[in-house]
């Protein structure tokens, strides 16, 4: 794997959002919803990123689009989020909003709730043709051709244009969305949990309309979702995130059949699964509460409901290491065991 | 690329079936009777009233004089001698009518009713406290002005004056309250802070001020009014915009690189039109009722203008001249029932539980 396949390269990023309070709104605690992550993602290629309501996998999607500064002005932004743009590479996580702008038509969200992630004021047309306006220098009846084809390209009519998304079923605004982020071509598609807002029936729909077009097209995806199961089915590579941190990532099907870090492993064992290769584990069932991000446990997180915790858990802060070839797990603890 | 589909084609049919929101909206108060009906009796009242100078007044529409033709309606002051008549000052064309019967050659057109709100007594042919009567309609008040005239003339200026200042206190208020909600943070502890030490000004005591120093007219006083009337609009756009920044659509907007202005006024100020819709109805009456107040005391417009809080002030001095206190209050009245009723009609078609889904 060769660094010019690399689209982007996530290292130690952090995001944490003071909270203020009292009458002179003094900084009273910090929520640390992504605490140094690092993951990278390859052309073409289809990244998982899966976790417990939560755990900050929403945050790490904004911070890649680089609209958390814009909507949360107090946000505390560390690490790096180095794009590579035809060879010119940008850190999105440095970048002023004026130099931002020039990158933003590269990288496009698609957004949980289809009801709140279209201006329901604004006709389908001019949801599409908005971030045209802004990226290219089209002219009306291009930008109407342009809208045209992308209608049709995500299974609409190109009728519809001038109808309001309230006019819509879920999957059909699922569908807006999604053309909407393809109208700049950008290389890399951030899908927040695209399909758990709409009907089991109409998931696969749009599931398999999203790979289609990857295949077409050729962008990257980062695809969040808390269920295994439909990344397991579009993603390339796997990141399991466990309160704002990624505890295991790796080849899709290693992490989905061999997972090695404790909570992948009782993450997994919640998925019922028709698989004969795979013999019948117990499921596992976590004790206790996700402890919040505004106040993490010392270490690893995921010690005070880890089955395999001790006592040095609760000194450092595990690092992602190459347990296998490409897989990488953030337990010292699963490593030893492993080696001895 | 393959021949594919256009938009053109179904879009004009498509159109008429789409409605946005808004729309939908305004068939739902057609629908509310009394309040459209409230409202197209306002609004064709106020749009007349710009033509009254035409159709209440005491100067003269046309005057043909030896061979000659004057407006007076339009060119204004016109002195009595010009046309040969014998008064000081400006011409009385309701006697130069009587007296151009019986010239030939000459003749005057009044508009149909011909008494203008701002003649008074030194003017001949005026009398005092004159009692409703098929001349003057609603009387004559203790300066001798007819008091239909005035109270017409009055409805212009109470419902101009009124939905001027509301404008521009939502002007203020939208903008700065927008900003607050959308940028948070320093700028909206600040701005709060600011806007709490603003609201503990005494009104009434820097209007006294005020007008002890200057004599208020209309624009300053709207001026004035606004710089104190801003306020409370800022508080439901802060609500608004900080509860609609939270969703989707505007993350989007922002991902796409949209400017920050073009976010606050294309994307979330449509969505946040609810409260300053539904308030601008109570905030015009807010206006009427400040003007009246301060007409009523004597700090508001300067006396010969027609308003009704002067109206009503004086009257209240004359209360044996019943009409002089009836016809002000009946106009103001009327005039807020029928706001009312809009207001009223408006909140309706805006409520969120019939259209909670489209919101
Ligand atoms: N603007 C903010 N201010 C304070 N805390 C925040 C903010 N945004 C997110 N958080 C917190 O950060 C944590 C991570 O949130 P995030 O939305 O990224 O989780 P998620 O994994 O996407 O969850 P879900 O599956 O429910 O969408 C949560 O505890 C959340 O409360
Ligand atoms: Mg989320």
């Amino acid at each position: 794997m060769s660094d010019k396949q690399k689209l982007v390269d996530v290292k130690n990023l952090k995001v944490h959002f003071p909270l203020f309070g009292g009458v002179l709104s003094r900084r009273v605690a910090t929520v640390k919803a992504v605490d140094g992550i690092s993951f990278s993602i390859k052309r073409k290629e289809t990244i998982g990123l899966v976790g417990e309501s939560g755990c900050g996998k929403t945050t790490v999607g904004r911070a890649l689009v680089a609209i958390l500064r814009q909507l949360y002005p107090d946000v505390e932004i560390d690490g790096s989020i180095t794009y590579n743009f035809n060879g010119k590479s940008v850190d999105f996580a440095r970048l002023k909003p004026r130099e931002l702008r020039k990158y933003r038509s590269k990288v496009q969200m698609i957004f949980q709730d289809p009801f709140a992630s279209l201006n329901p004021r604004m006709t389908v047309a001019q949801i599409i043709s908005e971030p045209l306006q802004l990226h290219t220098k089209m002219n009306d009846s291009e930008m109407k051709d342009r809208v045209g084809w992308l209608l049709d390209k995500v299974g609409l009519q190109p009728e519809q244009a001038y109808r309001y998304p309230h006019e819509f079923s879920g999957g059909q605004r699922q569908r807006v969305g999604i053309a909407r982020a393809l109208a700049t071509n950008p290389d890399l598609i951030i899908c927040d949990e695209p399909v758990s807002a709409l009907d089991v029936s109409i998931q696969a729909q749009v599931i398999n309309l999203m790979m289609d077009l990857q295949e077409e097209f050729g962008m990257s995806y980062l695809f969040i979702a808390h269920d295994l199961s439909v990344v397991e089915h579009i993603a390339d590579r796997i990141a399991v995130m466990y309160l704002g941190n990624v505890v295991e990532f790796g080849e899709s099907s290693t992490v989905y059949y061999d997972p090695r870090h404790p909570y992948s492993k009782a993450l997994l064992s919640a998925v019922p699964r028709p698989d004969p290769h795979r013999q019948r584990e117990s499921r596992i069932v976590l004790e206790g509460d996700v402890p919040t991000p505004l106040n993490k446990p010392s270490g690893c997180g995921f010690r005070t409901r880890c089955p395999l915790a001790e006592k040095s858990c609760a000194e450092e802060i595990p690092v992602l290491e190459e347990h296998a070839l490409e897989h990488w797990v953030a337990c010292p603890i699963v490593k030893e065991k492993n080696a001895g | 690329m393959e021949n594919t589909p256009t938009v053109d084609q179904a879009a004009a049919a498509q159109e008429q079936i789409s409605l946005s929101v808004l729309k939908k909206r305004w068939l739902k108060f057609k629908s509310i009777k009394r309040g459209y009906y409230a409202f197209i009796i306002l609004i064709t009242a106020y749009i007349i009233s710009f033509f009254l100078p035409l159709l209440i007044n005491n100067r003269a529409l046309v005057v043909k004089y030896e061979g000659e033709i004057w407006f007076p309606v339009f060119q204004g002051y016109i002195a009595g001698s010009t046309f040969g008549e014998d008064v000081p000052g400006e011409a009385n064309y309701r006697e130069l009518k009587v007296k151009f019967k019986s010239e030939k050659g000459n003749w005057v057109i009044m508009p149909p009713y011909p008494y203008g709100p701002y003649e008074d007594v030194t003017t001949a042919g005026n009398k005092m406290y004159e009692e409703p009567g098929r001349g003057h309609w609603f009387g004559t008040d203790n300066t001798g002005r007819d008091v239909f005239s005035r109270l017409l003339y009055g409805f212009n200026i109470s419902l101009s004056f009124a939905i001027l200042f509301t404008i521009a206190s939502y002007l203020i208020g939208v903008s700065i309250g927008a900003m607050m909600g959308y940028f948070g943070g320093k700028f909206d502890l600040i701005t709060q802070r600011f806007i709490e030490i603003w609201a503990t000004l005494p009104f009434l005591f820097v209007m006294i001020i005020i007008s002890s120093i200057v004599r208020p007219n209309f624009f300053l006083l709207i001026v004035i009014l606004t710089l104190f009337g801003w306020i409370g609009m800022t508080y439901y756009m802060r609500a608004e915009f900080y509860r609609e920044k939270t969703k989707d659509y505007v993350a989007a907007a922002i991902s796409m690189g949209q400017t920050h202005k073009k976010i606050i006024f294309k994307h979330i100020l449509p969505n946040s039109l609810v409260p300053i819709i539904t308030y601008f109805p109570f905030a015009v009456i807010g206006g009427i009722g400040s003007l009246v107040g301060l007409d009523f005391l004597g700090f508001g417009l300067p006396p010969p203008t027609p308003s009704w809080g002067q109206m009503v002030s004086v009257g209240l001095q004359n209360m044996v001249k019943w009409w002089m206190v009836l016809a002000p209050l009946g106009a103001l009245f009327t005039t807020l029932l029928l706001i009312v009723f809009i207001g009223e009609a408006i909140r309706e078609a805006f409520d969120p539980r019939v259209y909670s889904r489209l919101r």
